[in-house]
């Protein structure tokens, strides 16, 4: 499988008369762009905003992030959700790169929603303060779950996709800057130089514990709730084969923008046939039973020592009892002879002093620790905020709280704000861009 | 400029070796022993040398304790430091029970310094900055030198690294840190891996700590007289959660009378736990708190009666600390009404 | 929580879906349930059959608790 991923790298987003991109600018039609978003009749407002890194900005509560990007040979970015099923991961797109498609609820948040700070101390817990983003800030009739802490966020996490779509034809027919190049010859049809290499896997749990439909990562459409683990192409995963979800901690979440961009994958690339023999992707999940859990475990095993895996890396989206499913995940790697790392955040609590992970063995003993979610933040107040503040503190977003006794509440009235990690968004950055890791003090 | 006390035993105060080990506490004006070079080091003055023998301090601990709290009242000092105690067992101790009612009490900073095998280090590592010591005298004005670097940080309020990097005994504590090379973890992972399937050594960011066990609870001799109580961290609450117990990170519990009631009721009950999907809990709370069954038993005579109250709080996101806690704060209802065993349901 | 019940002498006996998590916590008897969002009751399933898993497990429970364990012990449950 080959994919080729034509870069474009938007060194400045505006609003203009027509969606075009040239000499590094990205323009966007704006009312043509609202019309677009407001074809959803789920859509009740909508209001497009651009904002820069540096900007006096704070969104909240952010649902997703998408990177633009257009499938040359034609067809929905994310197939099985955008539009009609196809298999991906070989061909061509374009990409504009270093920006993304930003979707901020007007003003219902919940659980899994986050924040990102443009400026300021608040903008290195999250690697979306780097990008630029095209904000759409919305609000929607569904309001059975308006007051749920749980959300599906279905239309307006739908409507950022397809922005992502819409905006990315813009380069379609346009000369890349640079082209990335992504290709593994299949697996027993290996040069003999590299079939030498030790030969690797990465395992990944992506969240999938809800059992309504509706809130799980997608896997070609597919709710990952419905799945054991199965073999992929690391391709697949770049190309739109799998889409964020709505659950979990907002720190500990993978949005879309982190699976098109996944740089564990393109690390391990890059080292394919010079270190290791990357063999690809074994797509697992996360579950709500023991046995669901066992059993996943006892999948992965299996298809990596089928595989002839010397070593594997597991990832895991969530923390809590996900944790379980990532520790037994390794322990049956390890019990069949295969090398693990894990690559996870931890919940060492606000006193750094609980257990880092709900369940531990002595055979996970290679680990890369990204972050801790109960790390307490305190904020001062930003100029502008895009959503609606007050939702951190109202809606039950992990890291935030209406009370609390010593703490205070976690908006204050000047509009500075002290929370959890835990409501940073994608803050932990497990998919491997984290420059943080967990130390003993 | 700052001030500084430091704590030293009957050898290091020039008082005598094992012969005045019995010697109780005393303070001094000044400098004694030890002092004169940790003086140069510090960022501080020395104004006092507390001294009090080994063997008083191991016999009559809270005595001695309670007295050199009282030499110290009154007293400026914006740091209090003791030792270093080498490998010397009981000295180690005093120091580690000294710095830590002094820090307890006054809030002061506090340092000290042992050798790996002091088990002074087990001990107080938890409760204070212990450096990472030699195992003898020899190593004084070493030990001296990383006792004031420390001890100069904490003077001058700057912050104070991870354990490894300022050469204290981990307290046990994990914090997220922003590495100086800003690494990104793609590159930690796959190196470690390499690494790993090389048979190379690497250095794993998480090690695997030791558990603390409890010993077993002896069982209840006759169930049919005893008195059961239900624990849930699994959220149920009345539906207007009267203690606002939060759905994640939970710092608060409530407990919810169940007399007259034979099952607990969709609509009068819901979970308000965030980590997990809360349809079943919400439609039928029994299956996380399962009074039903239990008041059942109670009918058949099975057990002898069911605790009136059931107590709740959430699981997620919770710190052990804040368990533990909220445990201790249900205990003493539990032991008023005399109960005998407790089931306690997660999710 | 577990712990500072047994240390206050309290026998207690952790009905819980995740084995791991609870003997990690350092749980001494452990009866197990379903899952984690209905530990005692599967809403796919009818309402007697619910109620006869969720009636034997608490039993299962209950029994535990007479139990002299010796060590950590997961307990055995029928349906």
């Amino acid at each position: 499988m080959r994919l080729e991923i034509g870069n474009f790298h938007v060194k400045d987003i505006v609003f203009g008369d027509k969606t075009a991109y040239a000499n590094g600018i990205l323009t966007i039609d704006k009312k043509e762009a609202l019309d677009f978003i407001r074809q959803d009749e789920h859509i009740t407002e909508a209001e497009l905003y651009i904002v820069k890194p540096g900007d006096k900005v704070r969104m909240c509560p952010v649902k997703e992030t998408i990177e633009p990007r257009v499938r040359i040979s034609g067809g929905p970015l994310f197939p099985g959700y955008t539009g009609e099923l196809l298999p991906v991961g070989n061909g061509k797109c374009h990409a504009l790169k270093d920006c993304c498609v930003t979707v901020v609820g007007r003003h219902w948040g919940g659980f899994q929603d986050g924040l990102i700070d443009m400026s300021g101390e608040g903008a290195k817990y999250t690697y979306y303060s780097q990008l630029k983003h095209i904000v759409i800030v919305a609000d929607t009739d569904e309001d059975f779950e308006k007051r749920e802490q749980q959300k599906k966020n279905r239309a307006l996490r739908m409507v950022g996709h397809r922005m992502a779509e819409f905006i990315g034809q813009c380069v379609k027919d346009m000369a890349p800057e640079e082209t990335e190049i992504y290709e593994l010859d299949p697996v027993l049809k290996r040069k003999p130089e590299i079939m030498t290499l030790p030969k690797v896997v990465l395992v990944l749990q992506p969240q999938s514990q809800m059992e309504e439909d509706g809130y799980n990562d997608l896997l070609y459409g597919w709710d990952t709730n419905h799945m054991v683990p199965t073999f992929m192409h690391p391709n697949e995963v770049l190309d739109g084969g799998i889409i964020s979800g709505s659950f979990m901690p907002c720190s500990s979440k993978w949005s879309t923008y982190d699976f098109q961009n996944f740089p564990v994958i393109k690390r391990l690339y890059q080292e394919h046939g010079k270190t290791l023999n990357f063999l690809g992707i074994i797509m697992s999940n996360l579950n709500v039973a023991l046995e669901q859990k066992e059993r996943s475990a006892m999948f992965v095993a299996q298809i990596a020592k089928s595989l002839g895996a010397d070593g594997a890396i597991v990832a895991e989206e969530g923390y809590g009892n996900p944790d379980a499913d990532f520790v037994a995940c390794i322990v049956a790697l390890e019990d069949v002879g295969v090398k693990t790392v894990g690559i996870t955040n931890e919940c060492t609590g606000r006193d750094g002093a609980s257990q880092p992970l709900v369940t531990m063995d002595e055979k996970m003993n290679a680990v890369v620790s990204c972050g801790n979610v109960s790390e307490i933040i305190e904020l001062p107040p930003m100029e502008t905020v895009l959503g609606e503040l007050e939702a951190l503190a109202r809606d039950g977003l992990s890291g935030g709280w209406g009370t609390d006794e010593i703490l205070g509440p976690s908006v204050r009235k000047d509009g500075s704000i002290i929370m959890e990690n835990n409501a940073m968004f994608c803050g932990d950055q497990v998919v491997g861009w984290s420059p943080k890791t967990v130390k003993e003090f | 400029m700052a001030k500084a006390i430091l704590y030293l035993n009957q050898f290091f105060g020039q008082i005598g070796g094992e012969d005045k080990a019995d010697v109780g506490s005393s303070i001094h004006e000044g400098l004694i022993g030890p002092a004169m070079e940790l003086d140069k080091h510090l960022d501080a003055e020395i104004t006092h040398t507390v001294i009090c023998g080994d063997n008083f301090m191991g016999s009559n601990t809270e005595e001695a304790i309670n007295t050199i709290l009282g030499f110290l009242e009154g007293k400026q000092f914006d740091i209090f430091l003791a030792g270093p105690a080498f490998q010397a067992g009981r000295y180690g101790i005093a120091c580690g029970h000294i710095c830590k009612a002094v820090k307890d009490k006054f809030n002061v900073p506090v340092v000290t310094s042992m050798h790996e095998e002091n088990p002074g280090v087990e001990m107080f590592k938890k409760d204070i900055y212990i450096m990472k010591g030699g195992n003898s005298a020899a190593k004084m004005r070493q030990d001296i030198k990383s006792m004031a670097s420390l001890a100069n940080k904490l003077i001058r309020k700057e912050t104070i690294l991870e354990a490894a990097q300022e050469g204290y005994y981990s307290r046990g504590v994990r914090h997220q840190v922003w590495r100086d090379d800003k690494k990104p973890a793609a590159d930690r992972v796959v190196e470690m891996l390499i690494k790993k399937v090389n048979g190379e050594p690497y250095e794993t960011e998480l090690p695997v700590p030791k558990m603390d066990r409890v010993s077993i609870a002896p069982p209840i001799a006759d169930l049919s007289k005893a008195n059961i109580a239900l624990v849930t961290s699994g959220g149920i609450v009345p539906v207007d959660n009267p203690d606002r117990i939060q759905s994640a990170s939970a710092t608060r519990w409530g407990r919810y009378n169940t007399e007259g009631t034979d099952d607990l009721q969709k609509g009068d009950y819901k979970t308000i736990h965030a980590g997990y999907d809360p349809a079943a809990a919400d439609d039928d709370p029994d299956r996380v708190a399962p009074v039903d069954a239990l008041k059942a038993y109670e009918k058949e005579g099975i057990i002898g009666r069911l605790h009136k109250y059931f107590y709740s709080t959430v699981g997620t996101g919770t710190t052990q600390a804040e368990a533990a806690r909220m445990a201790k704060e249900m205990i003493p209802h539990l032991k008023e009404d005399n109960v005998d065993g407790i089931i306690l349901t997660s999710t | 929580m577990v712990k500072e019940f047994e240390r206050a002498g309290f026998p207690i006996v952790q009905m819980a879906n995740l084995i791991p998590v609870a003997k990690s916590i350092g749980s001494n008897r452990i009866v197990p349930t379903i899952s984690i969002p209905y530990p005692l009751g599967d809403p796919g399933t009818d309402k007697e059959q619910q109620w006869k898993l969720r009636y034997h497990r608490v039993g299962v429970a209950l029994e535990a608790l007479t139990t002299d364990a010796k060590e950590q012990t997961v307990f055995k449950v029928k349906i």
